[in-house]
């Protein structure tokens, strides 16, 4: 078990590597850069200020200079906040993004786990039918949409929650219920689809009949039998939804003005503020790959078949 | 003990007269699929929309990028356009004269009534419908609607077929040929599987532009993935079974077996997937649009459609409706008909996802 | 081979049906029969011809849609297993009957240990402790020919070839001592060496506990070496049943002697043509009233077509259902 959990670890690595300069790449090799907009600049100063950015050696150098950087934690100052560096223009958003990813995440998992279970269980009844429509519903309807429409009738029509803000502000909790109820949404009906269907190959298992031959009661081979195998899909795509959400809260926090990591994000894309790009495509894939790691590790937990050889 | 002559019979009917019929994986797949109720409503749906966009340019309906900046913000209704405008303004007078306290409207007001009312009897363009209300810029939300489901359909269709183009071939290939080649394959998918694939395609619209050709490029090239690894998987369930073998037996070239034997037995899988990656693709590119980095005015798309309305639904709700709706209808239907057509062709996956 | 003439378990014209798209499939279309303590009774027949629905319908686990108990009974020890409550019927299962399946490679689980799985039974029913249950099943493990039981009892079952997991299907079956065991197609899955251990394992540790046995294989040499009494199925019913030496002997029902006659044999001639019954199995589906055998026959006669065969008893314990030996015709 130790062994395959190494094994893992390792392979991060190369990927982490990979995914740095990958994104490097793309990022320079757009037309412009980031003073190119910005008219009227005598040439020398634009000189300057390449040369106090770094831009002015050729770009093997500045990829040097970059990793370098990146080793000590450094992610360089940004071309666009002038008297801010990435680091610290990511430092105050990113919690905001990971309070409302992990929350959101958590709800859909919570959810969709238990709602797929019961319909497992109650095929084909009423509550099956509803739960599934439902699912259908959550996965065909846009995030944008979903959310602008419980805004209108939430908070504008019906006046149960604040339009927008987050914490800090005048608003108690309540102002997190309707951004993570948005962002969990379509991964909830997801996982609610994906747990049904599990549960219900597993329940057709020879496995499972003999356990039923034995004389077990049947909450006994529901939970202790039937659960371990069911989850072990769910459990794979939790990689996937958990990058579907950093996805999401791009979104989300336009929608609700939420001070994360999205504004900035697509500011800096539209701005080529090279810093603050490549540092946060850095960390959120940073965050993706370790959050794929503990997924891998705690499916490795569950199916024996794969740690223990 | 007489041996008995057996009476001739046709093949299909056996001696207790019970008949077998042959029935092919299609016609039993279609008949599955007409029971199911949702899934049919869903194939219905998805042809009216098709229709309706494929035959927009001829259809009677204003032009979508018309502006008549007398009539916007107008309510959807079956009235003509200057009556709205008419009563939208006076309420609006009404308004600020209660506002002001005032029990009357000015002079400035009624000379504004008086003349639009004017307008209205001699300009014939007053006369028009807008079912499904206007803009911000006056332009008809109706047409704005069935123009931007041509292009979020499109975009949904085109990019579909050729994410299965590479898909499949290079699934096909990979799980046919094994070893290295299917190693370095799939190590390469895992990884921009992993990548969080929508940022990347920000800074990629962001960077090289927002034309329709990089929107294209920058979600075709990750929406292969699925598609390659799920008929890579069946490929490798197929490729030891037996009528592989006794191709290679007589013969058969490697390309030739790929693509005349397994392939086409993988196309229940290639149909399910491929239906269900349609409203991934239209929902990718809305996304994009509502963000601001994909398709550019006047042209419009759903997602824009609903960003434009999501910005003033306060005050004018229907804009935000009409195209979130039809939106929602379009992917609930394909939805429907993805998972219906999954249980039609492979019944025992009537409990599947 | 204690065997008393007290049947413990008597199926009295079972029927089991499943509803499906196309119609009514009968897949057990009354059969009896009768088990006593220590027999060890074989059911023959080809596939689709109902003999694991047979086993299934006894400790009343048919998938309930789309099948159901259409008719009969299945007394043990005089009370009618198809009428009791589920919780009465879980106290049987795994503990005085106890099954045991095809496919060793599916039929355990494969998240939990081995001893997991040994242990719930055994506390179920037993109510030993966990440790004692351990010992227990470490026990059983050894009878079933487990080298090194106490270490491999953690493992789980991946890291245990086909024919050791049969064993251990084999030890947590017996190990809560049924009174009858029933085997489906136990050794069907595996290869052939390994088939003939499980066999003498089985048939050893039966006669050591006293078990009964209900062995179904589609596979007439497994039958002669272990069972004392065959029935023969075909189409959802019996068509023939008595000692396994007489049935051997001298066939009666037709279908018996063609399978008879259809398996090769060493010390005949290498020219001779292998023989087979011509024909496929029917559908069960709506099947008319006549002899289901009928068509692949070369006795039949013309009532055979018309009617369902009567079923005649005789004094050495055999029962045939054939219109050749019944005096109607």
């Amino acid at each position: 078990m130790t062994r395959f959990m190494i094994r893992r670890f390792l392979s991060l690595i190369p990927t982490v590597f990979l995914i740095i300069t990958f994104a490097f790449i793309i990022v320079r090799s757009a037309p412009g850069g980031p003073f190119t907009s910005e008219k009227g600049r005598p040439p020398e100063i634009v000189e300057n200020l390449k040369k106090h950015y770094d831009l002015d050696k050729p770009i093997f150098t500045q990829y040097l200079l970059y990793m370098g950087k990146i080793m000590k934690g450094n992610l360089g100052p940004s071309t666009r906040f002038k008297d801010f560096t990435v680091n610290e223009v990511i430092g105050t958003a990113l919690p905001v993004s990971m309070l409302l990813g992990i929350l959101a995440l958590s709800l859909a998992v919570l959810s969709g786990v238990a709602a797929g279970i019961i319909s497992a269980l109650r095929q084909n009844s009423w509550v099956d039918y509803l739960a599934m429509s439902f699912a259908v519903v959550g996965i065909s309807v846009p995030l944008f949409v979903i959310g602008p429409v419980l805004k209108l009738f939430l908070a504008l029509k019906w006046k149960l929650l604040p339009t927008s803000g987050w914490f800090g502000g005048r608003y108690s909790w309540v102002v997190i219920i309707m951004p993570v109820l948005t962002l969990a949404l379509p991964y909830l009906a997801s996982i609610a689809r994906l747990t049904r269907a599990s549960v219900l190959e597993v329940l057709r298992a020879d496995y499972i009949r003999t356990a039923r031959s034995k004389g077990l009661s049947e909450t006994v081979v529901i939970l202790k039998h039937v659960l371990k195998g069911a989850l072990l899909p769910v459990i794979s795509f939790l990689g996937p939804a958990f990058a579907g959400i950093i996805t999401g809260t791009v979104v989300v926090e336009q929608i609700f003005t939420i001070p994360g990591m999205g504004r900035p994000y697509i500011q800096a894309a539209i701005n080529r503020d090279y810093g603050v790009i490549l540092g946060d495509v850095i960390v959120f894939s940073l965050i993706l790959v370790l959050m794929n790691f503990l997924v891998d590790i705690f499916y490795g937990f569950l199916d024996p078949r794969i740690s223990y050889k | 003990m007489t041996e008995k002559k057996q009476p001739k019979r046709d093949s299909l009917t056996n001696e207790f007269n019970q008949t077998m019929k042959p029935v092919s994986l299609w016609t039993d797949a279609w008949r599955r699929l007409r029971k199911n109720k949702m899934a049919f409503a869903g194939l219905i749906i998805i042809g009216v929309f098709g229709l309706l966009s494929f035959t927009a340019p001829i259809l009677p309906i204003h032009s979508y990028e018309t502006q008549v900046t007398e009539h916007q913000n107008l309510r959807p209704s079956f009235r003509p356009a200057g009556q709205l405008m008419i009563e939208t303004r006076t309420s609006y007078f009404k308004q600020v004269m209660e506002a002001e306290g005032r029990t009357e409207l000015n002079d400035e007001e009624k000379a504004e009534i008086s003349s639009m009312e004017q307008s209205v009897q001699t300009n014939p363009i007053h006369k028009q419908m807008y079912l499904l209300g206007t803009d911000s810029l006056g332009r008809d939300m109706l047409s704005r609607v069935l123009y931007g489901g041509r292009i979020s359909i499109g975009i949904g269709l085109v990019g579909t077929f050729f994410s299965m183009l590479v898909g499949i071939s290079l699934g096909s290939i990979a799980g046919y040929v094994g070893g290295r080649l299917d190693n370095l394959l799939m190590r390469f998918v895992d990884i921009l599987y992993g990548l969080p694939y929508m940022l990347v395609v920000i800074i990629m619209m962001a960077l090289f532009g927002k034309n329709i050709i990089n929107l294209f490029i920058a979600i075709a090239l990750i929406s292969w993935l699925t598609l390659c690894r799920v008929v890579r998987g069946q490929i490798i369930s197929l490729k030891n079974a037996e009528f592989v073998e006794a191709a290679r037996s007589m013969g058969a070239s490697t390309p030739r077996i790929i693509f005349r034997h397994l392939t086409p037995n993988t196309l229940g899988v290639i149909v399910v997937f491929s239906t269900l990656m349609v409203p991934q693709f239209i929902m990718n590119e809305s996304f994009l649009s509502f963000l601001g980095l994909g398709i550019s005015a006047p042209m419009a798309s759903w997602g824009s459609l609903v960003a434009e309305g999501a910005s003033v639904m306060d005050l004018y709700p229907w804009q935000l409706l009409v195209p979130a709706i039809s939106m929602t209808v379009f992917l609930f239907a394909m939805n429907f008909l993805g998972d219906g057509l999954r249980d039609a062709l492979d019944p025992q996956s009537k409990n599947k996802l | 081979m204690a065997m008393t003439d007290e049947p413990i378990l008597q199926v009295k014209n079972l029927r089991t049906y499943f509803n499906t798209d196309e119609g009514i499939v009968k897949a057990v279309d009354g059969v009896s029969f009768d088990l006593r303590k220590g027999e060890t009774l074989g059911i023959v027949g080809e596939s689709g011809s109902g003999k694991s629905v047979t086993n299934l319908s006894v400790i009343n686990m048919i998938p309930s849609p789309p099948g159901r108990i259409a008719g009969g009974e299945i007394l043990y020890h005089g009370k009618d297993l198809l009428k009791m409550p589920k919780s009465e019927i879980r106290q049987i299962r795994g503990n005085k009957i106890s099954m045991i399946f095809q496919d060793p490679m599916t039929s355990l689980n494969p998240f939990l240990r081995i001893s997991n799985q040994m242990i719930e039974t055994i506390v179920l029913h037993q109510g030993l402790d966990k440790k004692a249950a351990k010992e227990k099943a470490i026990e059983m493990l050894k009878l079933a020919g487990i080298p090194s039981p106490e270490k491999r009892i953690d493992q789980y079952p991946h890291q245990f070839s086909g024919g050791m997991r049969q064993r251990v299907m084999i030890a947590m079956g017996l190990s809560c001592n049924p009174e009858i065991l029933i085997a489906d197609e136990p050794t069907s899955a595996l290869d052939v060496t390994i088939q003939a251990q499980i066999l003498d394992l089985m048939k050893d540790l039966t006669h050591r506990l006293g078990t009964a046995v209900i062995l179904i294989t589609h596979s007439l040499g497994v039958v002669a070496g272990t069972c004392d009494t065959i029935c023969v199925m075909y189409a959802g019913r019996f068509v023939e049943r008595g000692p396994t030496d007489l049935i051997f002997e001298s066939p009666m029902h037709p279908y018996t002697q063609g399978l008879i006659k259809s398996v090769p044999r060493l010390d005949r001639k290498s020219t001779e043509r292998l023989s087979s019954i011509r024909g496929q199995p029917p559908n069960v589906i709506d099947l008319p009233d006549c002899c289901p055998f009928y068509p692949r026959c070369d006795k039949a006669m013309d009532i055979c077509k018309r009617k369902y065969p009567a079923w005649k008893t005789f004094d050495n314990g055999r029962t045939v259902g054939c219109w050749l030996y019944s005096e109607e015709r």
